[in-house]
């Protein structure tokens, strides 16, 4: 809950539901857009653009989990799963009827939803542990399919997906992706914030507290899980099928279940709020990058561990950072965030 | 005919395996309900261990077999009292999440130590074959079932009639009641989890004897464990041994009819598709509880 600074009152029903509600919050706001459209464009050079664009879509993908995750309080461990399918889907449209990204996008989202919606069905009568380990099975079944789709998934060797085109206008670099995956993902997290504010929203939160209780007071659980699950993968099924059209060409090894633990973690290490989503992600992606430099250089002072040391480092690494956030920082770092908020609301003047 | 009865055997001596596994998981979860999703991980640990030390360090067979008890111990506790101790009263979130992360950590180390292709094991039994009828029995999957069989009646039997069996029994029930009557619950969890690890690594050699250490069938047969615990419901120990004879079969029977007709691997996902069909009509899995809740 943001709490609002001394002297600022609502006085009527468009204030008190305002998404952001202060002068101060707006000029942030402007800020923070102008320097994610006007200023990084203009300064990051091709490498930093790909990392953000990949930040991008895993805030996409993990949005959705969270939507699942912290506020319905059912664990999925197949998120990417339904990314492969959204993914998948998109390329076979692309490549197989060669319909345009416009098309194929919201259709592969809507494909990743409904299968959501199917593999849920069994995990919404159950709860906790058995909840984690269907999806865990969804994921190697779907998985399975994927790989064996024959020349409609291309199985092992991967599939190609067109690029995005606009007219004449085509989405072919760094930059010109950047605009279109970092407005998808603002839109998503503007979007994600509101659902949260609306009924549906609500009732998943209390689902989320305790099931039966929500029950009691009226609230169609079975139908608040669905909408959560759909919900859910349709962020997944986007994400999955804007990779798959950044990347042009996507394989099986590009959803492990690995993958799913990681924006799993992300929203661990992260909190349980948007912004601790988009923290996670952050954190995660720039944590992973310093691996990927500095981990060679670790590696070259060991030279006995071998060439996959850089790897295995990664994930132990990721582990023990994970572990340490469960024990130690439990709400993550948006708490962490909010607590240097409120700290410096005050400071200097306590009153 | 034939094959089906022979795939059948076979499934059936596999199962026993899953069995074991699933064993181990159901301790845990049962003591500590904690359920673990780091069992993959640690299966492979340990079976490398067991390689390092018997092929590795040339160690004779008694001495490595002292050393895994000591290092499980070990690990055991340092796991209790470093990483989930201090998650008590964590919501089912944390205690899923820090398992999932001491996977990862376990087969980081893993592939960190032991790169590249899999090992292999010394023979410890002679390789030969007992025919019963047209139906042909290896004597190493024969050991293994008696091995399983043995662990299990051990584990029944330390259940049932010993003081800390009780103790264990009385903490799945009731944590703050076992406390209160003196069980040192946290000694309890440190036991079940070295049952656990010590299980994982039995099945972990068992399975090694048969088709070689490598990480990645150790690892996916561990996270079969956890579907044969879901499907034969998580607190109970018949469960798991029908569940794992079940997971077994399907996968054998998978092997033999589906795997020529769409081209292998059907018998690395039939488990998982009995065990969505069998949730969505059972959501308990076969014998688990139906929780009555008060709100």
């Amino acid at each position: 809950m943001y709490k609002k600074p001394c002297g600022v009152f609502d006085e009527s029903y468009e204030q008190d539901s305002a998404l952001v509600r202060t002068g101060y919050r707006w000029s942030m706001l402007v800020l923070l857009l102008a320097i994610l459209f006007v200023a990084i464009p203009l300064l990051a050079g091709n490498y930093v653009l790909d990392v953000l664009n990949n930040i991008a879509i895993t805030l996409i993908a993990a949005l959705g989990l969270q939507i699942v995750i912290g506020f319905t309080g059912q664990i999925s461990l197949g998120h990417a799963a339904f990314m492969a399918v959204g993914a998948y889907t998109s390329a076979m449209l692309s490549t197989h009827l060669g319909l345009s990204f416009w098309i194929a996008m919201p259709l592969a989202a809507l494909t990743a939803g409904l299968l959501g919606i199917v593999i849920a069905m069994p995990a919404l009568r159950i709860r906790g542990f058995y909840v984690a380990v269907t999806t865990l099975a969804a994921h190697y079944v779907i998985m399975w399919v994927i790989l064996h789709g024959g020349d409609l998934t291309k199985g092992i060797s991967g599939l190609t997906a067109g690029e995005i085109t606009i007219g004449s206008f085509v989405f072919d670099t760094e930059l010109k992706f950047y605009f279109l995956v970092m407005s998808l993902a603002a839109l998503a997290v503007f979007f994600t914030s509101n659902v949260m504010r609306t009924k549906i929203g609500r009732a998943m939160i209390a689902v989320r507290d305790n099931d039966l209780a929500a029950g009691f007071m009226g609230i169609n659980v079975f139908r608040t899980k669905v909408v959560s699950f759909f919900l859910s993968s349709l962020y997944a099924g986007v994400a999955g099928s804007l990779l798959a059209h950044y990347q042009g060409i996507i394989t099986v090894d590009q959803f492990t279940l690995m993958d799913s633990i990681w924006i799993l973690a992300m929203l661990v290490v992260g909190g349980a709020t948007i912004t601790g989503v988009i923290m996670g992600v952050v954190f995660f992606k720039l944590l992973s990058q310093v691996v990927l430099f500095g981990g060679p250089l670790v590696g070259s002072m060991f030279p006995s561990f071998g060439g996959s040391a850089v790897s295995a480092g990664m994930q132990i690494l990721f582990g023990v950072v994970v572990i340490l956030f469960l024990i130690f920082e439990p709400r993550g770092l948006s708490h962490r965030w909010q607590i240097t908020l409120s700290t410096f609301r005050l400071w200097p003047f306590p009153h | 005919m034939v094959f089906f009865l022979q795939i059948l055997v076979n499934g059936i001596l596999t199962g026993f395996i899953y069995v074991l596994m699933a064993l181990a998981i159901v301790i845990v979860y049962k003591s500590s309900s904690i359920f673990n999703f780091a069992h993959g991980s640690l299966v492979g640990l340990c079976t490398f261990f067991v390689w390092q030390m018997v092929v590795g360090w040339g160690m004779p067979l008694y001495v490595a077999f002292v050393l895994e008890l000591v290092v499980i111990a070990a690990l055991a506790f340092a796991l209790q009292r470093l990483v989930l101790k201090p998650l008590t009263g964590q919501p089912l979130m944390a205690a899923i999440m820090a398992t999932i992360a001491l996977g990862e950590v376990f087969s980081g180390i893993v592939v960190l130590f032991w790169p590249g292709p899999g090992r292999v094991l010394p023979v410890w039994i002679e390789l030969s074959v007992l025919k019963i009828g047209p139906i042909t029995i290896s004597s190493e999957s024969l050991t293994n079932v008696v091995v399983c069989t043995l662990c299990f009646a051990i584990f029944l039997l330390f259940f049932q009639k010993t003081k800390l069996g009780l103790a264990m029994r009385g903490t799945a029930e009731d944590h703050t009641l076992a406390q209160s009557d003196g069980v040192k619950v946290d000694m309890i969890f440190v036991v079940s989890w070295f049952v656990a690890i010590l299980v994982a690594a039995i099945g972990g050699v068992l399975m090694s004897s048969l088709y070689g250490v490598s990480y990645e069938s150790l690892h996916s047969l561990g996270m079969k464990a956890l579907a044969v615990v879901i499907l034969g419901g998580m607190e109970s120990i018949l469960g798991a041994l029908i569940g794992g004879l079940i997971i077994g079969v399907v996968e054998s029977l998978g092997s033999g009819y589906i795997d020529p007709l769409v081209g292998g691997g059907f018998s690395e996902v039939a488990p998982y598709i009995v065990l969505l069909i069998i949730l969505a009509l059972r959501p308990y899995g076969l014998f688990g509880y139906q929780r009555i809740e008060r709100v």
